[in-house]
């Protein structure tokens, strides 16, 4: 029991270290030995952990993805209407991904290994599922148009929303992150929603836009 | 062994709990029996008595069981980060539902206002409701939503009074009303605490929570 508790400690310790090099040097240029550096540990006690670099990488996106999908599942599964509950998981998301290191990592890992990582084809796949299921709920609650298909506007919202962490944490290391998913929402609704609910959610985009703004944050 | 016998009489003290949330959801105080509670619990008096001394006891457990349970749905909701004054009217729908659909919720404000209101405990817990809501509207103030000069533990009081005026005047067995009767209540008071500016998404916001709380809500 104590044992289990002092390897779990040590993972975590090599996990926090590697996500601290991999932003500060970036993933290629962080060699093992840097980590077990930057961790005070043996290499013995890495490799019981990790056979690889890219093993350990999978971890943090498995780690990284599962605090986002989480954060977003708190939000989705109240019984708020699902198109407001979309938008407002999509903002803890971005907020979410500027304080959270490790979930900061694996979306960058999992962008540069793509296809290639079985974890983040399970990630994309798992967003695209709860997603989908999100909007057609919000097709039935009336807010999105009804003449859409449920996967289309999933796989459109969730698409847009990486392009614009994309770019953002490109151009601006992530400090527009939710200036571009305000753009990008600003876009998007006016195509998805439903003719009855266009004004509602125009406020409701702008009130969430401002709550999140870097001088609302400080609440 | 003692940690089975605790969760073993942990057990039954729920069960005792639950029957007499059953009897107190339905009948006033005065008309519930320890009887009746004991035949639908199927638990011995030794049981009961071992558990609770007196029907006052009982009632003040259910109380106190359904302000903890209440309260951790109100922490979920403040995890959501709506803003104040959402957050104030999501509370309110959440209480509603609960309230027409939950033998504990029906029960624990049953009793909170008959036994509650000689033993102190309705002061008590409705205090606390007060201060938790007061926080929640100073946040809506620094949201721009709620006016700078109104105070946020006036605005609480309020919320508690008309949750608690509205059980007496509308009817918990009928949630379609009882649910547009709350959706009115808000819509009256708003104007009297929010910027004039945001009254009409608030009042939206409102009619889409009672829409969504009509579809959710299953009467007891």
């Amino acid at each position: 029991m104590v044992r289990q508790a002092r390897s779990e400690a040590t993972r975590r310790k090599i996990i926090t270290s590697a996500v601290e090099l991999f932003n500060e040097i970036g993933y290629p240029a962080t060699g093992l030995g840097d980590i077990i550096e930057r961790a005070e540990m043996t290499k013995g006690a890495l490799y019981y952990h990790f056979d690889s670099k890219e093993s350990l990488a999978t971890a943090v996106i498995e780690e990284g993805s599962a605090h986002l999908v989480q954060a977003f599942r708190n939000i989705t599964s109240s019984s708020a209407p699902a198109l407001e509950s979309i938008i407002h998981g999509v903002f803890v998301v971005a907020d979410l991904l500027s304080t959270d290191m490790i979930a900061r990592s694996g979306t960058q890992l999992m962008r540069a290994f793509g296809e290639f990582n079985e974890a983040a084809a399970r990630t994309y796949g798992a967003w695209l599922a709860e997603m989908t299921a999100c909007t057609g709920r919000a097709i039935d609650d009336g807010d999105i148009r009804s003449d859409l298909d449920p996967q289309t506007v999933g796989e459109t919202i969730l698409g847009s929303m990486l392009g614009a962490e994309l770019l953002a944490s490109a151009t601006t290391a992530g400090a527009d992150m939710l200036q571009r998913v305000t753009w990008t929402w600003k876009v998007l609704l006016p195509a998805i929603v439903s003719q009855e609910s266009r004004s509602y959610f125009d406020e409701f985009l702008a009130r969430e836009s401002m709550r999140h703004s870097p001088a609302s944050l400080a609440d | 062994m003692t940690q089975q016998l605790d969760r073993r009489a942990d057990t039954t003290r729920l069960q005792i709990l639950r029957a007499a949330s059953r009897q107190f959801a339905r009948k006033s105080y005065s008309s519930v029996s320890l009887d009746d509670i004991l035949a639908d619990a199927e638990v011995t008096k030794g049981a009961m008595y071992f558990h609770f001394r007196s029907k006052h006891a009982l009632a003040s457990a259910i109380i106190d069981y359904r302000f903890a349970v209440a309260r951790t749905s109100v922490d979920e909701l403040l995890a959501r980060k709506l803003s104040g004054l959402e957050t104030l009217i999501d509370i309110s729908y959440l209480i509603a539902i609960e309230d027409i659909g939950d033998e504990f919720a029906r029960a624990g404000l049953n009793l909170l206002e008959s036994v509650g209101r000689t033993d102190g405990l309705q002061a008590n817990v409705l205090g606390q409701w007060v201060t938790g809501f007061a926080a929640i509207a100073g946040k809506g103030v620094r949201d721009g939503d709620i006016m700078k000069d109104r105070a946020p533990e006036s605005i609480a009081s309020l919320m508690v009074s008309m949750y608690l005026g509205l059980r007496q005047t509308s009817n918990l067995a009928d949630p379609e009303r009882f649910l547009h009767d709350l959706e009115k209540m808000w819509t009256l008071v708003l104007p009297g605490f929010v910027n004039p500016d945001r009254i009409d998404y608030l009042n939206q916001f409102i009619k889409r929570r009672t829409a969504v709380a009509i579809k959710n809500a299953i009467p007891l």
